[in-house]
């Protein structure tokens, strides 16, 4: 099952930010009641958008922006039911709206039409005319569905219940018994209850989402790479001669030089790399590049050839050395382009103040820390100014695409580097572009969070957050950064907003949890264990 | 116990964490060692009812106290008493530092402990049945800073702790009482006083520490380095090497691209023996070679809880031939995460390491020795939280990145036979030195300790400092679960400062 996150982003009317606040507060107040008509917590919300795992609405205030109102969702399935879902849960949805700035041009009327008094219009599609699609985001439970998860939540609980219940029989019938035993005896017992286990489970990733992501990251590294190339086949068109290639890697060589910590982003091959995986690393290496200048030459090759009157192959023959020596050329040039702009890169990145000591809002602190700690998991909102300029502008973008493209392939476990806490993390780019909001549901604490972002996951962090405005000073868009860890946590506080409304569909369930429910139900839908060491696996999650 | 004075190591101490004499000069020995040669203590809580540093100028030129207070490689030949003493963020503000000083030391030293955001992280609220049933006796009794707030007060309030220690039981009450009779002289109240000792014990050749339950202590400490050794050989860093700037104030950090972390500070003045190292222009570095200390009194109530584990042996071993071998020893240990004699628990057939340089990712993977929820594993969970042999190293950096230096001392005389309640007030005097609160000791608490879904468990917290709840312990191929009521409970705690040697000259010339 696909999972989708939206963000509404509208600007709020100063004025009636108080009452946009209090609003807000209501509605929480009504939620923990809980609902009139309901029994538990926050059951209404549940409820009437059944598909939601995590939804928040803040607030972000800054001396330099009108008031901004953030409805974050995280929910299963496309976008679509989810707007008409959270107006009839939200009673006073309207009313927030109307505590919202009237937008300029056509939209305008549609804000008129769903905010003038008694009005029964839509909210849908002007939430949607405000939607915002994540940058990156981030999934810890990717393809389990909130009934999935809640049945498979329930399901565990009941084995431990079954469990528990055991221990108080003499003998306990569990306690002799093989994996394999346990197993059937779990299976014969929690069967009837639990009628789904005889359902086969759907794919959590299916092929085709699969496949589209790893395409989608081939086609941004070939576009990248075209981009690259283009100086290169310019200059080719012009000249190829082996001169053009000297002076372009010497070029290359000198801007390496430039540079000057160049070699530090040997920091970023991991520490336990055996020698052996580095060796495999390097050649791979090699052979991507030969097979790139070998394709290019002859794809080159091959067209020239086509377009050349004589015969096919003895053309080719003949063009090869040529267009051999263009790719060479292309590369060469690439290899400087790659280096003039890591220049570019550094040359900004020493001269981007980075602010030590932001100011923080005592009061708004201590209205985020009250709001934090109450359950497994927590929220936190941040709103950052991008940095200016032409190459940050192209940066930030191929950055964040990049990443996000890399997590969908290679984070398919959850696992963010060393790091499983996050349920559902975005970036977006947001006010036109210029501001970038990071919205995250995790397990644990605000500052276990950072820390693990610090020690765990800084690399990624780093290169999605070091566009922004005042962050610790990184190298390379990827060293250092996050790593100077007491700066980064004043940043990331002073960045963040109270969470006014937050909701978890479910609150007890950390992502390691959730994926050790779905381990167990995933073994007691088998009918059976053939191989013994399996239901021992299996056994180690009850 | 300990009928001899012991020679001091001040020659070994030279270059010790990679410091040099002269900067030892200016800790207080506390900071250094565990004090072991001194088994047995006074902790005595003060309360200053004058403004002022005069008290402390008095208390410091006091015999033995001039002689114990200061370094641990001061004394002329023989170290006879080491005397140590720290400050409560309201005890600095009561003897007169400025406001503009006071706003430089970290939050959470300035909150104090009980801050209500606070208490429900670090799992301090009544209604958790974690704290004495008479309620929190003493702390520093911080004011909230918004005056909205209902300050969190305890009825006795701690301004400073002073700690003497000596190698003769009777010798320390001694001077105990002697000291708390100069201090009334000086407008100083000693609000609450406990008796300290390590119960050391002979096993085998060695002399150890042992806490009220009966299991060794004091061992399992991280290693401070200033630099990170040269070259990769170094066994005790790779395991628990931490940076020498997570136990001290004022030094660069390598685990954080060598940043010093911001010290308190005081406005410069060619007076003052306090340096400027690592302070802003104007400034002098009142930090530098000191510490926070952490500081909880644990009650435990020792009968209860080897009752507890005797019936609780007795239910399981009734379940079948499986759990025959069950005792109240068997399952203390896995509470514990250590035998009795402190030997670390190993999964059948693994020998175990005889030091404390190892992990648990190569040998005890899925806690069928050591239980992944046990006191000793939450608390130091090394590399056993990594999810494979390749993220191992990272994970023990990670671990590392949040370690405490403990210096707890017991409380209160041994308990005669550990199943008859002998209605006698026992406990650990809890006490931990670190420069980052936030990022060490509270996070131990709550990120550690008292997660309900720390690795790979569901709702349980630790179980000796934790509410009442259950514990799993991991078996193939089925795990048990027992239900561990909750024996050990706060009766009074606050976080301190403790200065070096020239910052108490500064506060005592207030």
């Amino acid at each position: 099952m696909v999972q989708t996150v939206r963000t509404v982003v509208i600007e709020g009317e100063p004025d009636s930010i108080e009452i946009l606040q209090k609003l807000i507060d209501d509605f929480k107040a009504e939620e923990e009641g809980p609902p009139p008509d309901f029994v538990y917590k926050y059951d209404r919300l549940k409820m009437r958008a059944p598909a939601l795992h995590f939804m928040s609405m803040s607030i972000f205030e800054a001396a330099d922006y009108d008031p901004i109102f953030v409805i974050e969702t995280n929910f299963d399935g496309l976008d679509g039911p989810i707007w008409a879902q959270l107006e009839a849960a939200i009673p006073s949805l309207r009313a927030m709206l109307r505590c919202c700035k009237r937008p300029a041009g056509p939209l305008g009327d549609v804000y008129d039409a769903i905010s003038y008094r008694d009005s029964i219009f839509p909210l849908a599609p002007y939430l949607e005319a405000h939607m915002v699609k994540p940058r990156i985001f981030h999934l810890g439970n990717r393809g389990l569905d909130r009934t999935r998860i809640l049945r498979e939540s329930e399901l565990f609980v009941a084995c431990q219940d079954e469990l528990m219940n055991a221990e108080t029989r003499n003998p306990n019938p569990y306690r002799p018994a093989t994996a394999s035993e346990i197993h059937q005896r779990l299976r014969a017992a929690l069967r009837p209850k639990f009628s789904w286990l005889d359902e086969p489970a759907s794919p959590r990733i299916p092929k085709l989402e699969n496949l589209t992501d790893r395409l989608r990251l081939i086609g941004l590294v070939l576009a990248v790479l075209l981009c690259l190339s283009i100086p290169g086949l310019l200059l080719a068109l012009v000249s190829h001669s082996w001169v053009a290639i000297a002076i372009s890697l010497a070029a290359a060589a000198m801007a390496a030089r430039a540079i000057g910590d160049l070699g530090d982003l040997r920091q970023l091959i991991p520490k336990s790399a055996s020698p052996g995986g580095k060796l495999k690393a390097t050649i791979a290496g090699i052979c991507g590049l030969t097979l790139y200048v070998l394709v290019f030459s002859f794809i080159g090759a091959a067209i020239l050839a086509l377009l050349t009157p004589v015969t096919f192959l003895g053309a080719l023959k003949a063009n090869f050395i040529e267009m051999l020596k263009a790719a060479l050329l292309v590369l060469a040039v690439g290899l400087f382009s790659v280096l003039a702009i890591l220049w570019w890169l550094r040359r900004l990145e020493r001269r981007d103040p980075s602010q030590d000591e932001p100011p923080i809002n005592d009061k708004l602190m201590r209205e985020i820390l009250k709001s934090e700690d109450h359950i497994v998991q927590n929220h936190m909102g941040s709103l950052v100014l991008v940095k200016p300029g032409a190459l940050r502008a192209v940066l930030i973008r191929i950055g964040l695409v990049g990443l996000g493209l890399l997590l969908r392939v290679t984070a398919r476990d959850g696992y963010l580097g060393d790091m499983r806490t996050i349920h559902f993390a975005h970036w977006a780019l947001v006010s036109n572009e210029s501001r970038l909001l990071f919205l995250s549901n995790f397990d644990g604490s605000w500052e276990s969070y950072l820390d693990d972002f610090i020690e765990k996951a800084h690399s990624g962090l780093t290169l999605a957050w070091a566009n922004g405005v005042g962050f610790p000073p990184a190298r390379f868009l990827l060293l250092e950064g996050a790593t100077h860890g007491r700066l980064f946590k004043a940043w990331a506080r002073h960045s963040m907003t109270v969470s006014r409304f937050w909701f978890s569909a479910y609150t007890e369930y950390s992502v390691n949890q959730i994926e050790r429910n779905a381990a167990v139900a995933n073994g007691l839908r088998r009918v059976r264990f053939d191989n013994a060491e399996d239901a021992k696996t299996w056994a180690r999650n009850l | 116990m300990g009928a001899e004075p012991v020679k001091p190591k001040g020659e070994a101490d030279a270059g010790k964490w990679g410091l040099t004499r002269p900067q030892w000069k200016d800790i207080q020995s506390f900071v250094a060692s565990g004090l072991s040669q001194l088994p047995w203590g006074q902790a005595l809580f003060l309360q200053i009812d004058r403004p002022g540093g005069g008290w402390l100028r008095s208390l410091r030129a006091l015999e033995p106290i001039k002689k114990g207070l200061g370094p641990i490689n001061n004394a002329d030949g023989l170290f006879e008493e080491a005397v140590t003493i720290a400050f409560t963020w309201t005890g600095l503000q009561r003897m007169g530092l400025s406001d503009e000083t006071l706003k430089t030391f970290t939050t959470p030293f300035r909150e104090g402990m009980h801050q209500e955001d606070r208490r429900r992280r670090l799992g301090d609220e009544a209604t958790r049945g974690t704290i004495v049933r008479e309620g929190l006796q003493w702390s520093g009794n911080v004011p909230p800073e918004d005056p909205s707030i209902t300050p969190a007060a305890s009825p006795k309030t701690v301004h400073a702790l002073l700690l003497l220690y000596d190698w003769d039981e009777g010798a320390v009450e001694r001077w105990a009482l002697s000291v708390q009779t100069h201090l009334n002289t000086q407008g100083v109240t000693v609000v609450h006083r406990l008796p300290l000792s390590l119960n050391l014990d002979k096993l085998d050749k060695e002399i150890v520490a042992h806490e009220h339950f009966g299991f060794t202590d004091g061992r399992l400490q991280p290693e401070p380095y200033l630099q990170p050794p040269a070259g990769n050989a170094d066994e005790t860093y790779r395991w628990r090497g931490i940076p020498l700037a997570d136990v001290l104030l004022g030094y660069p950090n390598f685990h954080n691209n060598n940043e010093i972390a911001p010290c308190p500070l005081v406005p410069f003045s060619d007076q003052s023996t306090l340096r400027a190292d690592g302070a802003p222009e104007g400034y002098l570095n009142l930090g530098l070679n000191g510490s926070y200390l952490v500081v909880r009194e644990l009650r435990q109530d020792v009968a209860a809880f080897w009752s507890s584990l005797e019936s609780a042996a007795a239910t399981m071993r009734k379940q079948g031939p499986h759990s025959s071998a069950i005792t109240a020893d068997w399952l203390a240990a896995r509470i514990i995460g250590r035998q009795l004699d402190g030997s670390v628990l190993c999964p059948p057939g693994v020998t175990a390491p005889q030091n404390d340089n190892f992990g648990y990712l190569a040998n005890d993977p899925y806690g069928f020795g050591c239980p992944f929820g046990s006191h000793v594993r939450r608390a130091n969970p090394r590399d056993g939280l990594a999810r494979d042999a390749r993220s191992g190293p990272n994970l023990l950096d990670a671990a590392n990145h949040h370690r405490i230096m403990r210096r707890g001392r017991n409380y209160g005389e041994k308990i005669a036979d550990r199943m008859v309640d002998d209605g006698k007030n026992r406990g650990l005097l809890f006490m931990c030195l670190n420069t980052d609160i936030a990022r060490q000791f509270e996070f131990v608490q709550q990120t550690w300790l008292l997660n309900p879904s720390f690795a790979t468990l569901f709702n349980e917290t630790d179980p000796l400092v934790g509410p009442k709840g259950p514990m799993t312990i991991p078996e193939d191929p089925l795990r048990r679960v027992i239900e561990v009521e909750t024996y050990v409970k706060l009766a009074g705690g606050e976080y301190f400062f403790l200065p070096s040697v020239s910052a108490l000259d500064y506060l005592q010339g207030l």
